[in-house]
This record gives C-alpha cells, sequence and structure tokens, in this order.
C-alpha cells in the first residue's frame, strides 16, 4: 500500500535509492559525446562517470546515497572557486564552462536527493546536458546516441512515473516490471515514425547550423573552399574519411581499375611564397540555375548527365568531369569562372547539380597558364638540369614522371618545409603527396616554356550499396597537372606515381559491403539529418504531392477497371463464390469445434450417474462426480476416477489425451456402461 | 484534508509542465541556431508526446475494473472489497497502474496486467460513513508511458454497495422490561418473558442470567433457559429523521448517533430471540426475528436520510398494542 506524496518532506533512504537508480543510466549517458565533440574537458566528463558509478554502486548496495550537507556546500563552495578559476585564468570558452556547470549540478542533484522535486530538477540537468551533447555532435555515431538515449529516456522517464507515486521505496518488482522490453520497442518505433515527419516539417528559418562531412576548422573544408591553398593543408585533407560528393549518372557512366572518375575541382595559375592563389571573384556571376556551358564540347554527342550531391562549406567549387557540356545548379549562386571552373555559394548547404556530358579527349577548357615569373628560380635551374637536353614538351613530361618514380616518395606526412616548399620537395626531401608532385611538375613544365597548370579534383570512388552510384571521399582527393603538351589544348599529365594515385575502383567484398552500408548511413546522416534546410523541406513536400497525384491516379484507374469489371453478372458470382466459402468454412469450423474425446468421456459419466442416481447439477465438479459414482457403483468407482483425471487434465491443463489414453477411456466407459 | 479520488479523468502533470515549457526552449533554440541536431530532439519530444497520449489512452481505457463488497461492510470498520480487473487488449500488457479507493489509505498499485488477463484483487478498505454508493468512488490511475499525464478510469460498480451504519453496543437492552410487557402471549414464541419454554444450549448473545446452573453441570456443557415471549405486541425501535432544514452540525451528528444508538439496540433485541422492528418518518420495517431482520434493520438504516421536519411523512401507523420506542 502506497500513499499520494503531498507533503514536502524527505523522502525515505529506499525510495532516494530507488529515485537514484532509476536516473542514473540516463545520467551516465547524457554527455558521453562531449567526450569526443570536446564539449567538455575529458577529464571533468570522467571524474562525473567514475562519481555517479560510485553513487550507483552504492545505491545498488542498499547504501546511504545522499551526501551531507556539510559536505554538499563544501563541494558547491570549491567548486564556485573553481569555475572562477576556470573562467579567468584557463578560459576554457563559454560552452565548455557551462558544460562542465551542468554535470557538477547534476553530479551535485543526484547525490543530494531529498524529495520527489529535487528528482525533476536532476532530470532537467540531465536533459540539458543531452540537449548540449546532441547540438555539439556532428558525427554519424550520434545516430546510436540517439537511439539510446531514447532508449534509456523512455525507461527513466516511465519509472519516475511510477515513483511518484509512491511515499516509500517500492518493491523490486515494481521498478522491473516497468515499461516491458516489448512495450518500449513499440513506443520508440511509433516514436521515430512520428519523429521523421516532424523532423521534416518543423520550420527552418536559418541555414543549418553544421554540415558534415567536414567542419568549418578543418584542414580538408579550407583545401576545398579557402581561395589559397597550400601544400600541407591539402595533405591533411586526404587523410579525412569524409563524404565529399555521390553522384549517379544516366546513361551509367563506365569505370574500370584502370581508368577511373577524374573529376576537375579548380585550375590554379599562380603561386606566391609557397601557396597557390586563386582569385574567385574574377569570373561571371550567374543567377540561379546556371547553365554553364563550354562551346568547344558543345558539339559533341551527349554520353552522361552526371547529378552530384556535393558537400560543401561556404564557397566551394563543383567537382566536374571532363567532357562537361553544360552545368545546372539546382540552388543558390554560382559563379563561371576562368578555365571551366565553377564556383558555388550555397551558404553551408549541400549543392545539388547535373553535369551535361559529351563524348571527348580528356582535355581542361581555358588558355591560363603558369608564367614564369612564377616559378622560383631554384626550380627553373632544376628544369634545365633535367631536361635541358630535350625539346618536345611530351619528352619533357615523361621525364619528369620518370625522375618522380625513380627517385621519390609518396607520403602524406612530407618532411616540414624550410623555405618554398617546393623547392623544398623538388631539391631536398624529394618526398611529397600528390600535389607536391603535380605542382613541381607543372613548375617544371613551366619554366621550358610549356603551358602548364596545377588543376585539383578527385579521382576513382566507390559504389554505392543501394544505389548504382559513386561515393567520392577525401582519399579519392587528387591533383595533377593540364599541359598543352601537343599544341591541341591542356590535356591531362599526372605525374604522380602510381602508388599515389587514389584507387580508381574499389572491388566489393563482405568488408566492403558493411563499409559501404555503414557509407550509406553516414551520408544519410550527413546530407539528410545534420544538412536538412528548408530547400529539402520544399523538396520532400513536393515528393510527397507528386506521390499522393501518382496514387490518386493509380485509384483512379483501378476505379476504372473495377467499374468495367463489376458487371451484375460478375458481381453476382462473386457474391455466390462468397457465400459458399463461408458456408464451407462454417460447416469446417462447425466440425472441429466438437467437443473432444476427453469432454465427451465424462458428458456420458454424468449421463451415468444421472441415470443411476438422479439429476447432477451442472455446478457439481468432476472430482465430485466421479466420488458419487463410486459410491453408487463401488466396482466403478475407478474407472470413473479415470475418466475424471483425463477429462480435468484436457479441459483445465490443456493436455489432450494421446492414442493410449483414448483406449483407456473407451474401454472405461465400456466397463462403467456396463456396470451401470 | 485532500481527496484521494480525483474528479477528472486526464490531467496533465507539473512534469508534464516542464515537458512542454522545454519544448519551448528546444524549438527556440532550434529556430534560432538552425542545429537539426536540435531539431531532432524537438522532433522526438513532440513525437513523446503524440506516443504517450496513445499509449496512456490504450493502457487505461483497455482495462476494465469491477468492485464488489464481500460480505457485510460496516462504516468506520475495515471490510472486504474484491477489485476485479480484466486486460481487455490481446496484444499489449496494461502497466504502471494504482487502483484507488476513498475506502483504501492510498493507491494500491498492480502489478501490470498480461494481454487478456483477468486478475482478482482482495483489499482492505474502510467507509468513514454508512449509507449506499451507487457510483464506484474509485477507479485505476495512470501516469503512464512519459508521466506528462496522469489518466483516470472510475471504476464499475455492478450493484450499489450499501454500507451499514456503526452499532452502539450495550449490553442491556434501552426498552424498559416493563415498556415492552402487555397484550396477549404467543405461545410458541421465545421472548424475554419469565415463564420457561424449554432448554437448549447456549449460544453466543444469551443472556448469562438464563444459564441453568443445574442442568449444565449434569450435562457438562452451558444450558440456558428459553423464555416464552410475554406478550404479542410488536416492538418497533423508532429513530427521529425529521430535522429543522437546513440542518445544522450538531443536528446530524445528533441523528448519525441515534441511528448508531437504534442499530446497537435492534442487534442486540434481536441477538436474545426478539421481534423487532424500525420507524422512521417514511420508513417502515415490520417486526421480525431472526439473521434476515437483522440485515433488513442495518439497511434500512444505512439508507435513512434526514428530511425537513416541515415536509417530513409522518411515522408509520402501528396496529393496536404495539410498542414504539425512540432512540435518541
Amino acid at each position: 500500500m502506497v500513499r499520494l506524496l503531498t507533503s514536502r518532506r524527505e523522502m525515505p533512504p529506499g525510495l532516494r535509492r530507488a529515485y537514484l537508480l532509476v536516473l542514473t543510466p540516463a545520467a551516465l549517458l547524457a554527455p558521453l559525446p562531449l567526450l569526443w565533440t570536446q564539449g567538455a574537458s575529458r577529464s571533468a566528463v570522467l571524474l562525473y562517470e567514475l562519481t555517479l558509478l560510485l553513487l550507483w554502486w552504492r545505491a545498488r548496495g542498499g547504501r546511504t546515497v545522499r551526501a551531507s550537507d556539510a559536505m554538499l556546500n563544501l563541494a558547491g563552495l570549491l567548486y564556485l572557486g573553481w569555475l572562477a578559476f576556470e573562467t579567468v585564468t584557463l578560459r576554457l570558452g563559454l560552452l565548455r564552462s557551462v558544460a562542465h556547470l551542468l554535470l557538477f549540478t547534476a553530479l551535485a542533484k543526484l547525490a543530494s536527493l531529498k524529495r520527489p522535486s529535487e528528482a525533476r530538477l536532476a532530470l532537467l540537468v540531465i536533459f540539458l546536458l543531452t540537449l548540449a551533447a546532441a547540438s555539439s555532435s556532428t558525427h554519424v555515431s550520434s545516430i546510436l546516441y540517439f537511439a539510446a538515449m531514447a532508449w534509456i529516456g523512455f525507461r527513466t522517464l516511465s519509472q519516475l512515473g511510477v515513483l511518484a507515486d509512491f511515499e516509500e521505496a517500492p518493491p523490486d518488482r515494481v521498478l522491473e516490471s516497468v515499461p516491458t522490453p516489448g512495450l518500449t520497442g513499440v513506443a520508440l518505433l511509433a516514436g521515430a515514425a512520428f519523429t521523421a515527419p516532424l523532423f521534416i516539417a518543423l520550420p527552418r528559418l536559418h541555414g543549418p547550423f553544421a554540415v558534415a562531412p567536414f567542419r568549418i576548422e578543418d584542414a580538408f573544408s579550407r583545401t576545398l573552399s579557402a581561395d589559397r591553398v597550400d601544400l600541407e593543408s591539402f595533405g591533411a585533407a586526404k587523410r579525412s574519411d569524409r563524404v565529399i560528393l555521390r553522384l549517379s549518372s544516366k546513361p551509367e557512366l563506365s569505370f574500370t581499375a584502370r581508368e577511373g572518375l577524374r573529376l576537375r575541382e579548380a585550375v590554379f595559375t599562380e603561386y606566391q611564397d609557397g601557396v597557390w592563389v586563386r582569385e574567385p571573384w574574377s569570373g561571371r556571376r550567374r543567377g540561379e540555375r546556371a547553365a554553364y556551358a563550354a562551346e568547344a564540347v558543345a558539339g559533341e554527342p551527349l554520353q552522361s548527365v552526371v547529378s552530384f550531391d556535393l558537400n560543401v562549406f561556404g564557397q566551394g567549387f563543383l567537382f566536374l568531369p571532363y567532357g562537361t557540356a553544360a552545368v545546372r545548379v539546382d540552388r543558390g549562386r554560382t559563379l563561371e569562372l576562368p578555365d571551366g571552373v565553377i564556383q558555388a555559394s550555397s551558404g553551408r548547404g549541400p549543392v545539388h547539380y547535373q553535369a551535361e556530358v559529351r563524348r571527348r579527349p580528356e582535355r581542361g577548357p581555358g588558355k591560363d597558364a603558369i608564367s614564369l615569373a612564377d616559378v622560383p628560380e631554384e626550380i627553373q635551374k632544376f628544369a634545365i638540369q633535367l631536361t635541358g637536353d630535350l625539346s618536345t614538351p611530351r619528352a619533357i613530361s615523361r621525364r619528369i614522371a620518370e625522375l618522380f618514380l625513380r627517385d621519390f616518395v609518396y607520403t602524406l606526412d612530407p618532411p616540414k618545409a624550410t623555405g618554398d616548399p617546393l623547392v623544398h620537395f623538388l631539391l631536398r626531401s624529394k618526398a611529397g603527396h600528390c600535389e607536391h608532385f603535380a605542382s613541381a611538375a607543372a613548375m617544371i613544365l613551366a619554366s621550358r616554356g610549356v603551358p602548364a597548370r596545377l588543376v585539383t579534383g578527385s579521382y576513382g570512388g566507390e559504389s554505392g550499396l543501394f544505389s548504382r552510384s559513386m561515393v567520392v571521399r577525401a582519399q579519392n582527393l587528387h591533383a595533377w597537372v593540364e599541359a598543352d603538351l601537343d599544341g591541341a589544348g591542356f590535356e591531362v599529365f599526372d605525374p604522380t606515381p602510381p602508388a599515389g594515385v587514389p584507387p580508381a575502383f574499389r572491388p566489393f567484398s563482405m568488408l566492403s559491403r558493411l563499409s559501404a552500408l555503414a557509407r550509406e548511413i553516414e551520408f544519410f546522416y550527413d546530407r539528410r539529418i545534420l544538412g536538412f534546410d528548408s530547400t529539402d523541406q520544399v523538396a520532400a513536400v513536393e515528393a510527397a504531392r507528386e506521390s499522393l497525384g501518382a496514387a490518386t491516379s493509380a485509384l483512379l484507374s483501378l476505379k476504372g477497371h473495377a467499374s468495367r469489371l463489376l458487371s451484375p453478372g460478375f458481381a453476382a458470382a462473386l457474391l455466390s463464390v462468397a457465400f459458399t466459402a463461408l458456408i464451407v468454412l462454417r460447416a469446417l469450423g462447425g466440425a472441429r469445434k466438437g467437443p473432444g474425446p476427453a469432454t465427451r468421456a465424462y458428458l456420458a459419466l454424468r449421463r451415468l450417474l444421472a441415470r443411476r442416481s438422479g439429476p447432477v447439477a451442472a455446478s457439481v465438479a468432476p472430482a465430485e462426480v466421479a466420488r458419487l459414482f463410486g459410491l453408487a457403483v463401488p466396482e466403478a468407482g475407478k474407472d470413473a476416477r479415470a475418466v475424471a483425471s483425463i477429462y480435468c487434465a484436457s479441459a483445465f491443463g490443456g493436455i489432450e489425451p494421446d492414442p493410449e489414453a483414448r483406449r483407456e477411456l473407451k474401454q472405461s466407459l465400456r466397463r462403467l456402461r456396463r456396470l451401470t | 484534508m485532500t481527496r484521494l479520488i480525483p474528479d477528472w479523468e486526464i490531467r496533465i502533470t507539473n512534469f508534464g509542465l516542464g515537458y512542454i515549457l522545454m519544448s519551448l526552449v528546444v524549438a527556440i533554440a532550434a529556430t534560432n541556431t538552425g542545429n537539426n541536431g536540435l531539431y531532432l530532439v524537438l522532433a522526438a519530444m513532440l513525437a513523446g508526446m503524440i506516443v504517450s497520449g496513445i499509449l496512456s489512452r490504450r493502457n487505461v481505457r483497455g482495462v476494465d475494473c469491477e468492485i464488489e463488497s464481500v460480505g457485510e461492510v460496516i462504516a468506520t470498520r475495515p471490510a472486504w472489497l474484491k477489485v476485479k480487473l480484466e486486460n481487455r487488449l490481446r496484444a499489449s500488457s496494461a502497466q504502471a497502474l494504482f487502483f484507488l479507493h476513498e475506502a483504501l489509505p492510498g493507491p494500491l498499485w498492480i502489478d501490470p496486467l498480461q494481454p487478456g488477463e483477468k486478475r482478482e484483487l482482495v483489499v482492505e478498505g474502510t467507509f468513514p460513513r454508512r449509507g449506499v454508493y451507487r457510483d464506484a468512488d474509485a477507479g485505476l490511475l495512470s501516469r503512464f508511458p512519459l508521466g506528462l499525464f496522469r489518466k483516470y478510469r472510475r471504476a464499475r460498480l455492478p450493484r450499489e454497495l450499501v454500507v451499514y451504519p456503526l452499532p452502539e453496543t450495550s449490553s442491556v437492552p434501552a426498552v424498559p422490561a416493563e415498556e415492552s410487557r402487555g397484550g396477549r402471549p404467543h405461545p410458541r414464541q421465545r421472548g424475554g418473558g419469565s415463564d420457561i419454554r424449554t432448554l437448549r444450549e447456549f449460544s453466543p448473545g444469551d443472556d448469562p442470567r438464563d444459564l441453568h446452573w443445574k442442568q449444565s453441570a449434569r450435562m457438562g456443557r452451558w444450558i440456558v433457559r428459553e423464555r416464552e415471549a410475554e406478550r404479542d405486541r410488536s416492538l418497533f425501535l423508532a429513530v427521529e429523521n425529521g430535522v429543522a432544514w437546513p440542518p445544522d452540525a450538531a443536528a446530524l451528528e445528533r441523528f448519525e448517533r441515534s441511528i448508531a444508538r437504534c442499530a446497537g439496540q435492534a442487534l442486540l433485541l434481536l441477538s436474545r430471540g426478539s421481534e423487532v422492528g424500525l420507524h422512521a418518518r417514511g420508513v417502515k420495517v415490520g417486526a421480525r426475528g431472526g439473521r434476515n431482520q437483522r440485515i433488513r434493520i442495518l439497511d434500512a438504516l444505512a439508507r435513512l436520510q434526514p428530511v425537513s421536519l416541515d415536509s417530513a411523512p409522518p411515522f408509520p401507523v402501528m396496529r393496536r398494542g404495539d410498542l414504539r420506542w425512540f432512540v435518541s
């Protein structure tokens, strides 16, 4: 028996322990993402977790869990001092200080539970910690966190709802029985089913706060969006496993292990103080749905239309295949730069665009090339030493490639450069990544008067698991040279040794299928959850409207078919079949519903008793029937008891008589009839 | 004193208000920052409200609750109540339910009911007042699943529940012996007369003064004299249920006390084998003896209500020679 808690008096220790045991799982899980999002210092989170585990362990053991008032006051004062020190001296930042404050408050509240209202306050703090963790998590693993938090949150709230009506500690079975796992699963599935449309429908007044796969501070995003690209950051970007884009083509573009998809992103012709520079604002501004057209390839036959979903941050550049004749961007403003490069300004959202690809050799549009004035003197001298004896551009390029293959090492961790990084790479370290190789080759070609330029983009990709689309990751980032080697235009010259060229195509294996599945989930999370914005909302509504329209059309056409089919004769035949089926089913059901052999035998026993001793009331129990029969016909008592026993096992225990028992029933009944 | 039984069917809890408030805070934060993580939390919170409403409705409405009394129910004395619960849901269990009844000291935890499960509980409760209960002042309460709302479903009472007044115990009849004498003795009726009708074994309620010591010693067990009734006129205990209207608290207390005293006297006289009836304004219970008469009188007393003296009906007409004794 329990009583409603109406007073504000303190909870008994048992109830306090119950509240703590209910709240602890949620409190333990809530701040975990802060460990890897740097939302709080790791030592603070670990200290919090350890202290909480200690409290939980004491509560499980039935020991006192409430700290004394003096200890709590002392802890509060000490924390105030620490907070002042942290704010003034350590300067960890407002968000981290707030996160630390929340951690301390949650711990203090859980250690000082006195009344049910304080348990609700502790729950509020845990919720704020969850908000802090959820708002700072951009990794796809956040999905797991959300799922786990939903499960534990549902369990916690259900049990708190039960505890609210207890004044004393409830028996263990109370909290163990609520909620049942099945109902929790159903509730969470239903919750997910409602969450998805609500998430889509909630109004978006701003663009997404954070867009995966990369954050603004990442070297990766700097590489793809900055106007100045240094050689170091490009190597760091290639280390990332993030998804850059996903593309699908119609008709499908074919790729082989030998020749993969090469996407062109940016062209660099200016090199200043060890940094490649591009001037984004020198091009023509385009409005929405820009249509870039490369005149040189417009007349070629159409090969494919490629659709891209590009995760770009800020002023990004579109990745375009060679042979692109026209580009259509779904939204955002675009800027057409010289040499066939297009910059997209999409805020912080992903860019969706289509490229029309025509059949032609891989040649880059435009005429800009590296000026000899931009080539460092040391490289010019090196170029003369290396290729002074050669006169044709193609021979020069072959010599360069041979040199790199023979004397240079490909690495994503090149030695730290002193002075100009290209000079350092070429003359001293002889170790670098694709951008080093491509930059050096372009410089050498330029030194020898061959028009050349550095091009960055991607090479190769991976096929999607559930679609025929292709995913390009940061590992596929690549740099190469476009050089006019035969006087017919800028053709692709890739001087990077084969070890440094990203794989053109990744073969599938079970592991790769699993990783592809994970990648699909990651892409979905990045693109459809983190990067979801008002444009996606409009697209979702549009898709829903189209689906509804299609469904309506299908229904209308079905109605037309039905009206043709439902002639009076057909309807009568249908009704006849249904009626016959109903009768057959009822007959079969009726046949099946007859009493079993045990019941039939027992009813026969009752009839025999009635014949012998007069009417037997319906309320007389089987055992009593057998006893009365034994009294009336003493020599038949054993058989009567056997019949009653088999009947009881069948009617109340669900144990139907086996063939032997049926035989025994028959024999017993035969003897009973004879004796009666 | 806070009434335990709610007069509502659904009410938002303080936690539910806090939940809604926090949803608003998250909505503002999400809208202002554009953080889709917060949008996800907000959508989940709103979905939580919907799911909570659906599950809670199914959880409470899916359970049938009936209440019956087990035996007699006497005001202010512990009584047994049978609570019949049935989970009509075929697929899900009903959980986190509390049974509330005014006669219980607090909510009673009900272990989860499996799909289709029927369960009977016998609980001990106390009814503070006599009277007739036609609506069950009881039901099922639940905050399941998220504690946002409290939902209450009133239990059904298949038949009215009569709570008898607590008899005021007395070992001596308040009716003086000389008042009850008169008329013609009934030859076969036992009673409180002076003539011995027969000897029989002692049974609880017999007057110790009637013990036949010699016969008891001879037979080795208690034997009492059964006396013949001294009169053929009936004794009616009467309660004045007409009061000045509107009645004040003191008058009502006096009225209740007279009912309790009347019940005590009736039980005492009946236990001694007397025939007793009951009179009140507009109420008449014929004079009889035995266990059934006990129930008739207690039932009438449980149902007795004060009426205005101005419009009160008269007391029932008596036969000549019958005695009406007012209990005050």
